[in-house]
């Protein structure tokens, strides 16, 4: 094993940016992830059985796909043309952000409904029932019962999600698992290069799901006060 | 009683669940103002779904609800306000877990009546002064007893200064030791004129408490009068079926 091109600042420097990118890429993708996914999540309380079956259908798929044949499918399907911004083509990042947004959202929309629904029906009928509207009763009662639920599992997305924009170099955005590989094909070392990265995810992963442990603690804590 | 305004009228009202149960047969009863009406019946006859029927938490297959003389059900009905006029009370509590007993009591008369927090505070300080849980004020609800618990659901309903009280068994879930203090409280209700709607088991209470008893069976109402005619000389054989297992049960 030769390890020595981590002495080398050349490589270091592709190595963060990749770490860069990828970072930008989790963080991006699950705040934009989150918002559709309220929506999505919302509008699947909604009386109309056309609406919820097709947001149904809509997370069903989504989740019952592989992301990297939704992203093939996603790139054939846009034709980006080069985007410049100064010297850096941004075109790969269409289809690939697309994708991380598309597939992020329906699991946290399947999360956050779950959330909801796992508040005891009973809430909502003693609340409706002392006259507050549907809309009030979610805001004020349900909503913050089911974000105790929420958050936690919002935090296991995101993990996961740190870990699936690596699938975004079938598409040519240079984030980390592109980066080792182009070192890879520079330097010949196969295993080191992706031990390398596998190093670099799991210090992005580890201590994000160490840190959501103590939020879901806290949480679990506040519950008894 | 002086006053004969009917509060609720309900007029032939059937309900068939989506699964298709007939829950409840063409029904018909009305509750007059200052008046303790009792349901009671055999598991599964009814009782929660007809009370559920008076707020519209079930909404009737056929028929018609009316409060006050206003159809729940007509299309130009603000179910929300008149909601806001009748307090429900549950078997199993419900109170808001994430609020302190004071903020239970004061959400709904913030939110709806638009009350300053001072005004809604010093409403729901009485309230609970009045089931005798000043103290607790400041707690969260499971640190409390079950009897607890449904006191200060109770006083939660009343905050709203509801012109009917609806309980459907709200002594069912708790240890017999606590089963008095709910009752009191609800005696203490009684006496001061409210207009109040019971789905019991205790039919000690609900011959003490009611002005009318209404049995019901498989949907229907079978037999109702007042209590002393219910439990002492029940004209129907169904009934008379019903109360002897209900006795020998004890
Ligand atoms: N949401 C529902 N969907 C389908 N069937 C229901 C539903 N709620 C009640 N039922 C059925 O309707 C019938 C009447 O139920 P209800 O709860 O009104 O009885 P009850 O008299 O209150 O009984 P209990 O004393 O056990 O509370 C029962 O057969 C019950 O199984
Ligand atoms: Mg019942």
């Amino acid at each position: 094993m030769d390890f020595s091109f981590l002495l080398d600042p050349y490589y270091i420097n592709i190595l963060l940016q990749g770490l860069l990118t990828t970072v930008i890429l989790a963080v991006v993708s699950v705040a934009f992830g989150t918002v559709i996914a309220i929506g999505v999540a919302l509008l699947r309380m909604m009386k109309s059985k056309i609406i919820r079956f097709i947001l149904g259908a809509y997370v069903e798929i989504i989740r019952g796909t592989p992301i990297v044949v939704q992203l093939i499918i996603f790139y054939s399907l846009f034709h980006v043309k080069v985007i410049l911004v100064g010297s850096y083509d941004l075109s790969p990042f269409i289809p690939g952000m697309f994708t991380l947004f598309i597939n992020s959202s329906a699991y946290m929309a399947e999360v956050i409904r779950a959330g909801i629904n796992s508040v005891d029906k009973g809430q909502w009928e003693a609340s409706r029932s002392l006259g507050m509207t549907y809309g009030m009763t979610f805001r004020k009662i349900i909503f913050p019962q089911a974000i105790k639920n929420i958050l936690p599992a919002l935090g296991n997305e995101f993990v996961t999600l740190i870990k699936e924009t690596s699938v975004l170099m079938y598409s040519g955005v240079a984030e980390l698992t592109y980066q080792a590989t182009m070192i890879k094909s520079q330097t010949y070392g196969f295993m080191e290069s992706y031990l390398v990265a596998a190093t670099f995810y799991f210090l992005l992963t580890y201590p994000t799901s160490q840190l959501m442990k103590r939020l879901e603690r806290r949480l679990a804590k506040s519950d008894q006060s | 009683m002086t006053n004969h305004k009917l509060i609720i009228d309900v007029k032939n009202v059937s309900k068939v669940f989506s699964d298709g149960t007939l829950a409840l047969d063409n029904v018909s009863l009305s509750v007059k103002k200052n008046e303790v009406v009792v349901l009671i019946g055999p598991s599964g006859s009814g009782k929660s779904t007809l009370l559920r029927t008076l707020n519209l938490l079930e909404s009737p297959t056929k028929g018609e609800v009316f409060f006050d003389g206003i159809s729940l059900t007509d299309e130009t009905t603000d179910i929300n306000l008149l909601r806001q006029k009748m307090g429900m009370v549950f078997q199993g509590f419900h109170l808001f877990p994430h609020l302190s007993v004071l903020d239970n009591l004061r959400i709904a008369p913030v939110s709806l009546k638009k009350l300053s927090i001072h005004e809604a505070t010093i409403t729901s300080e009485s309230m609970l002064k009045k089931v005798g849980l000043l103290d607790k004020a400041k707690n969260y609800p499971n640190q409390l007893s079950g009897g607890q618990k449904q006191r200060i659901a109770i006083a939660r309903s009343l905050t709203m200064s509801p012109e009917i009280m609806l309980f459907d068994e709200p002594t069912s879930a708790l240890d017999p030791e606590m089963v008095g203090e709910v009752l009191n409280v609800m005696r203490e209700l009684a006496l001061q004129g409210m207009t109040m709607v019971i789905v019991t088991h205790e039919m000690q209470f609900a011959e003490e408490v009611a002005d009318i008893v209404y049995v019901m069976d498989k949907g229907q109402i079978i037999e109702s009068g007042s209590p002393e005619i219910i439990f002492h000389q029940p004209q129907t054989e169904r009934c008379k079926e019903f109360l002897k297992r209900v006795i020998e049960k004890k």
